[in-house]
């Protein structure tokens, strides 16, 4: 047992055509038989329960962050990928995910549901027995949300906050103006937002001097770009431009054609930038008011 | 241009503090290198520490700036909690210099003013000053003065001090009035490391925060509170100072008390230094000195740790052969007010015990008549709300609950949050949290100059009627949990130690 724990360890179950009561009954059959005779039981430790939306396509990158965030944030992860093309039907992949600490282990649950046909529209409905009862709801939209859907509006019904990452999005700044009409109903945060906290911190400790600036030169994703130069519309209360040079992640900040000094530290990895959303649980004034000013509405 | 910064809003890093450069005496000694620099690292890490700063480090040790940085840098690999990265060090040993200082040595302090006033040029921090004594109480009152000598108008100071703050009643007396005749109270920190811990903190959440407990914080629904700090390592080389201090300096003056004070507190009115800390101190004002019945004190013989033959204290390097020194005690303490009157706080601590233990223990009243056959009950125990306070931090609810089958059988099971279960981020170290909170002017998790001295005034009472009696040491052996008597102190009230 030392030995397993000393690197955690996983057990699972699949099913097609499943009931929700079966999922139920193999999860508890997992948990059982996770606690070796005679050793103490596992425990089940939960914070909340994380919905993630995931169309096939987000699939695999969906679970590479899952699997470096289970063990930061024990929770029960409901894992939904919506195929609506294909029969109808309810398959599932149930696993138990247990790290070691001291003596015993810290169980977490994922339950990955694939809606086929009709169901991938009616996901609350799904998702609903399966919520740990009293603790937070988060979900986290993968891709850009089909606005006027029936499944958006329904996880935006029973979950405390929704976490997109407007990175994943085609269509900007355009998309924003979408996601502000989402505020009065649910809290939301945005990872490429999250991704700017520390160059923001260093631009913060560059006031006053950059109280008057004029325009914004961003090295990064268009979503980090265009949420900077909102937020600093809307902080410093006046407009400015904004230059952005294409990359796949925040490399540098000119202000006024004058580069800024690279924040400390590294990055953070996806499991930590999403695992920070986790911990938050009221509205972000600060990144709506940003949000309104790129859209500008 | 407004005043306040707009950009801040929102930022998570808001609680940077002002430019500054933190000083520390005794920067050749072990706490710098294993705590204080690898908490300043981690806090680097993290984005916590100002843009600019600075750290130098004053001690008698001739060393140079680059002989310091070199081994403040080993000493961040070697002790702190994070990874080491080049970038991040490279930032901190930028604004890092070292000066050699005789304490009473005028000559040391203006080539520390000096160092200080190149820094403050050199990296622009604008005259803000930490200084932090990692130094024994005696050499504290003339370190404070020649600060004081030196102050200029610029910026402001806080002053960290180290335990112990004083070896008796008198001598911290007179060390708060030293302090006091150069710097004003919300200048001065008074460091308990123990305060710095999350899961001391914790205990303000679990009691604050939850409906549940505070209505039954009280003598009506709690038989006793037993509060163990048991340290299963010996004196690792400190005999000059353990000698002197023995456990009732060393850690009752000072953790243990902290821990009954902030288990019987009531609530403050708002979480402000001034607030929590007069709490605090309503409890030690109504601790009753304990009569030689209700203390009990040890001193460890040979035996064995964690399966390793371990001498005995009398024979550990530096200490006298006939050494009446105490490594443990243990007390009945009374908390006479309103809320605790005839609730015994059974406390205990020392060194070579059983094992590593920091924990509080609310034990509760047994129901008043279970309904069950007899027998059904049997080997139940009271409910008992566990607080580790190190290891496994987290708390544990003990209940009873029917066993499974016919019949009913009840026996007791344990409820647990874990810490590293619930929230799986490292927890920051004690001295991260604390070197930051004075940095930033906020007190709240110092002691204040009326706390040390409730909390001297109980220990130089206790220690009083220590000088009519000669124990019989060593009185207990090293890896047990302490002298017969201990056990003894509680059974003659009907209870025992909880098994640990």
């Amino acid at each position: 047992v030392a030995k397993e724990l000393a690197r955690g360890f996983e057990d699972t179950w699949t099913g097609e055509d499943v009931t929700i009561a079966q999922i139920e009954r193999e999860l508890a059959r997992l948990r059982d038989e996770s606690s070796k005779d005679g050793a103490q039981p596992n425990l089940r430790t939960s914070v909340m329960t994380h919905i993630a939306w995931v169309p096939p396509e987000w699939q695999s990158r969906a679970e590479e962050t899952l699997a470096g965030m289970a063990e930061r944030h024990p929770s029960r992860t409901l894992l939904l990928v919506p195929r609506p093309d294909e029969a109808d039907g309810l398959d599932g992949l149930v696993s138990l995910r247990c790290f070691p600490i001291g003596d015993r282990a810290i169980c977490g649950e994922v339950i990955e549901l694939t809606l086929r046909g009709n169901r991938a529209s009616a996901p609350a409905s799904i998702v609903l027995p399966l919520l740990i009862s009293d603790l937070p709801v988060f979900c986290r939209w993968r891709g850009e949300p089909v606005w006027d859907s029936a499944e958006l509006d329904q996880l935006i019904g029973i979950v405390d906050r929704l976490i997109v990452d407007s990175t994943e999005w085609e269509d900007l700044p355009g998309s924003y103006a979408q996601l502000v009409e989402l505020f009065g109903s649910v809290v939301v945060s945005d990872i490429a937002w999250e991704r700017t906290e520390r160059w923001r911190s260093l631009l913060a400790s560059l006031w006053p001097g950059i109280a008057e600036v004029e325009q914004i030169s961003v090295k990064g994703t268009r979503a980090q770009a265009y949420l900077l130069a909102g937020w600093l519309r809307s902080r410093l209360g006046h407009d400015l431009d904004v230059e952005v040079e294409e990359h796949d992640q925040l490399e540098g900040i000119a202000l006024d054609g004058k580069p800024a000094e690279f924040p400390p530290g590294n990055p953070p990895n996806a499991s930590d930038v999403l695992s920070a959303q986790l911990d938050r649980f009221a509205r972000d004034p600060v990144y709506e008011a940003a949000v309104r000013a790129t859209a500008g509405v | 241009v407004p005043d306040e910064n707009p950009l801040e809003a929102g930022l998570r890093l808001r609680r940077r503090p002002d430019p500054c450069i933190l000083i520390i005496f005794g920067a050749s000694g072990d706490l710098t290198s294993k705590k204080l620099i690898p908490a300043l690292y981690s806090l680097a890490l993290r984005g916590l520490l100002p843009e600019k700063f600075g750290i130098v480090g004053a001690a008698r040790t001739e060393e140079t700036h680059a002989q310091f940085r070199a081994r403040m840098k080993q000493a961040v690999k070697d002790h702190a909690r994070d990874p080491f990265e080049e970038e991040v060090w490279k930032k901190l040993a930028h604004g890092m210099r070292y000066v050699t200082l005789d304490f009473a040595d005028d000559k040391g302090e203006d080539d520390l003013r000096d160092t200080l006033t190149e820094l403050d040029e050199e990296v622009g921090i604008g005259g803000n000053r930490v200084y932090y004594f990692a130094v024994p109480p005696s050499a504290i009152g003339t370190l404070v003065e020649e600060i004081a000598e030196r102050r200029n108008a610029d910026g402001w100071i806080r002053l960290i001090i180290e335990k112990p703050f004083g070896h008796d009643l008198a001598s911290a007396e007179e060390l708060n009035t030293e302090i006091k005749e150069h710097f004003a109270e919300n200048e001065v920190f008074r460091i308990d490391h123990y305060l710095g811990k999350e899961t001391v903190q914790n205990m303000l959440a679990l009691r604050f925060a939850n409906g549940i407990f505070e209505p039954i914080w009280n003598r009506q629904f709690i038989d006793h509170v037993q509060i163990t700090v048991a340290e299963s390592i010996g004196i690792e080389g400190r005999a000059g100072y353990y000698e002197q201090a023995g456990a009732i300096r060393d850690i009752f003056q000072n953790h243990l008390l902290q821990l009954v004070a902030i288990t019987a507190m009531e609530p403050p009115i708002d979480f402000t230094a001034d607030s929590v800390r007069n709490e605090k101190v309503k409890v030690l004002k109504s601790i009753h000195t304990p009569g030689p019945k209700h203390i009990v004190r040890g001193q460890y013989g040979a035996g064995f740790v964690e399966g390793e033959e371990v001498r005995a204290y009398r024979e550990e390097e530096g200490v006298a052969a006939g050494s009446m020194t105490e490594t443990f005690v243990a007390a009945k303490l009374f908390v006479d007010n309103w809320r605790w009157a005839d609730t015994p706080f059974y406390v205990r601590m020392g060194k070579r015990l059983a094992r590593r233990e920091t924990t509080i223990a609310i034990q509760f009243k047994r129901a008043p008549h279970p309904p069950f056959e007899d027998g059904a009950a049997e080997g139940l125990r009271p409910n008992v709300l566990l607080i580790h306070v190190q290891p496994n931090e987290g708390v544990s609810l003990a209940i009873g609950a029917k066993v499974p089958g016919q019949g009913m059988t009840i026996r007791t099971v344990h409820m647990d949050f874990l810490y590293g279960g619930a929230f799986r981020e490292g927890l920051p170290d004690a001295y991260e949290r604390l070197i930051l909170d004075a940095m930033l002017g906020d007190a709240t998790l110092f002691t204040r100059s009326d706390e040390i001295v409730e909390q001297w005034a109980l220990v130089d009472a206790i220690v009083a009627t220590w000088q009519r009696d000669r124990p019989s040491f060593p009185n207990y052996a090293a890896g047990t949990w302490g002298p017969a008597a201990s056990d003894e102190l509680l059974h003659r009230d009907g209870r025992s130690w909880r098994r640990n």
